[in-house]
């Protein structure tokens, strides 16, 4: 219950760090196909994907079963979006899955938009316009974090970001999982997208000279864990 | 005693071939969807802090996994490092603290009783613990335990357990039912449900809250306590702590981990737990003609008591035994309502059933041992075992019967194929 929750996160934020570290999230590959960076992008918000690779032969009426099933318990999504995911587990999850020649639904770079990259992927957890949610996710709109420097949120798109974080003087403590399955030019456009929009532009450090998809390369052939990126966020505030 | 019955379908374990083999289970289809796992496979041990290595991981965020029947077999209560997990949020950030066997420090805890009464209290741990403590012995199961068998009709989504998400644990706590008088709330005329509610939540705001809602006429109550202590020791914070309401019998979700909040209410709760998920159709269904998405409170029941059960331990096909007279071990157990009354095994697939000695159980709601003597042939033999109540229930020949959509509460008469 929402209310009671109230009282315990105080002392919860003392013990928890002593208790346990999380281990970090698990990745699943699932088969490329349109609609597959959908799945990525929401349905790891709740829960890791083998609860999709376990189910995988069900039929496709099954998983939009699931698919009404899993609003009920949080997933946030178009009816747009819906129907894609819906295609792409039917099908490539379905009972008779098409051969897969490994390519993925790769789109050239001229045809990005970093707001489409948004809305399939990012606004899952940090919500319309980049608002967030107090206490879970935090907010794009407005975060310094965007001009910490000119890789951080390229650091934290690609490899996730895990450990307490205080934005805007409010706190979170929460897992970010990895999103490299986006493209370099995906994570160049979705970048250059929040951080020109919501009045990110105005924020001090604001720079409009963006990552290109050359630099997300570079930056991706550095993996990194989720909480070493949480510690180069420490240094780089101090 | 002898009985013959004919077994003239596939066992539930060569069905899950055959679906492999049609491609419908995951990785049996090479060249099409193989390599799924980026990362090397998670180990139990690294999901949630303090439990053993090599427990069956169905979802590492989640922290679900079960309990192998080799290891679940060693103990007849089952300890806190091996005993199936089930979360329903991710154990991450703020929910991080319950992601571990340890017991929570929070000695500030307190359960705000509320809802249609005319005085809500609130009621702190240590209060809890001053009040007279009782003892409930009870099989905790997960109501999805023995999923992956209802692919021998259609494959359900979810996890895909075995049986071994179950466990025989020792709970001591405070009775619920004189808990509630002596708080004297008052409820009034028009409260006919209790509501339990946990700490806690989901990831998006959108999410429904979990809690639970039971009859307050429901006489499964009457043995309910509000749980300190798991196996004599504070209950670890991933089995629910520091408070868990127990209600002996009842499938696992059934009982409310970190209690914060008891309801008296007119209607049962408008969570998805309650009104849409764990629950089960009130007449049998079928693949395609009733969908997962078609649950309404109406139509349905929450998976309240446990369907009479009984698991082969020994031999498992790892165990390898050699041909000639062996003996076939197993446990058994109900909703506790009636006592189990008959096991009954068979070696050769059902043909010929032997009587089980069946040993008295430490609780109606514990797991009663049986053993019955067999002989294995060379070759395959089809191990079976099958319980029934004092009340004439037992298990469906054919676990299929009762499948549905969300594969809950499998109660097949258990199959094991050993080689001998």
């Amino acid at each position: 219950m929402r209310l009671t929750r109230l009282v315990p996160i105080v002392l919860l934020t003392l013990t928890s760090l002593s208790l346990t570290t999380n281990a970090e999230r698990v990745k699943f590959d699932l088969p490329a196909g349109p609609g597959r960076d959908l799945v990525y992008g929401h349905c790891q918000t709740c829960h890791d994907l083998q609860s999709v690779v376990d189910s995988a032969g069900i039929r496709k009426g099954a998983w939009d079963a699931v698919l009404d099933n899993m609003k009920g318990f949080g997933l946030r999504i178009t009816e747009d979006q819906r129907a894609r995911i819906l295609d792409y587990l039917g099908s490539y999850m379905g009972p008779n899955p098409p051969p897969t020649d490994g390519s993925s639904e790769t789109v050239t770079a001229a045809e990005v938009s970093g707001k489409d990259v948004f809305n399939n992927t990012c606004i899952a957890c940090h919500m319309e316009d980049g608002k967030g949610k107090p206490g879970e996710f935090p907010p794009l709109a407005g975060n310094t974090d965007l001009f910490l420097s000119p890789e951080f949120p390229a650091l934290v798109v690609l490899n996730g970001i895990e450990g307490p974080l205080s934005v805007e003087g409010h706190d979170f403590n929460n897992v970010m999982p990895s999103f490299d399955f986006l493209s370099d030019s995906e994570i160049a456009a979705v970048l250059t997208y929040v951080r020109s929009n919501w009045g990110n532009d105005t924020l001090p450090g604001a720079s409009t000279d963006h990552l290109t998809s050359d630099d997300i390369k570079a930056i991706r052939s550095k993996p990194m864990t989720a909480t070493a990126v949480h510690e180069s966020r420490a240094k780089l505030l101090k | 005693m002898t009985k013959a019955w004919t077994s003239n379908h596939l066992s539930r374990r060569s069905f899950g071939k055959l679906a492999g083999a049609a491609g419908l289970a995951f990785g049996a289809s090479p060249g099409r969807f193989t390599a799924a796992l980026a990362d090397a496979p998670p180990d139990s041990a690294a999901i949630i802090m303090g439990k053993a290595s090599g427990l069956t991981v169905h979802n590492a965020a989640l922290g679900v996994m079960e309990t192998p029947l080799a290891m679940l077999r060693k103990h007849d209560h089952t300890p806190k490092d091996i005993l199936f997990n089930r979360l329903h949020f991710p154990h991450e950030g703020d929910a991080a603290w319950y992601a571990t066997t340890a017991v929570p420090e929070r000695p500030d805890w307190s359960i705000r009783i509320d809802g249609l009464v005319q005085r809500p209290r609130t009621v702190t741990l240590d209060d809890l613990a001053k009040m007279e403590q009782v003892k409930r012995v009870s099989v905790l199961q997960c109501a999805g335990n023995g999923r992956s068998y209802y692919a021998g009709k259609e494959k359900v989504a979810g996890g895909q357990w075995k049986n071994g998400g179950m466990g025989n644990v020792e709970w001591e706590g405070v009775p619920l039912r004189p808990f509630l008088e002596s708080q004297k709330v008052l409820p009034g005329d028009g409260a006919h449900w209790l509501t339990a509610e946990g700490w806690d939540q989901p990831a998006t705001p959108e999410g429904s809250d979990f809690a639970k809602s039971y009859h307050l006429a429901d006489h499964a109550l009457d043995n309910a306590i509000l749980a300190l202590k798991m196996n004599g020791e504070p209950i670890p914070a991933t089995n629910g702590g520091p408070v868990r309401l127990i209600i002996p019998g009842y499938y696992g979700n059934m009982n409310v981990k970190f209690v914060t909040t008891l309801l008296f209410e007119s209607q049962q709760s408008p969570s998805a737990f309650q009104s849409v998920g764990y629950r089960m159709p009130l007449s049998p269904v079928e693949p395609g003609q009733f969908e997962a998405n078609d649950y309404t409170i109406y139509n349905s029941r929450p998976t309240y008591g446990h369907q009479i059960k009984s698991v082969i331990f020994s031999p498992l096909p790892e165990d390898k035994p050699k041909s000639g007279a062996i003996e076939i071990t197993g446990v058994a157990f109900n909703d506790g309502t009636a006592k189990i009354t008959s096991v009954e095994a068979s070696a050769d697939g059902g043909k010929t059933w032997q009587s089980a000695d069946i040993k008295p159980p430490e609780s109606p709601w514990a797991w009663y041992h049986w053993t019955a003597k067999a002989q294995l042939t060379a070759g395959n033999n089809v191990l079976m075992c099958r319980a029934t109540d004092a009340l004439g229930r037992t298990q469906p020949m054919d676990g299929l019967a009762r499948w549905n959509p969300r594969g809950y509460e499998w109660n097949g008469v258990d199959r094991v194929e050993i080689t001998a």
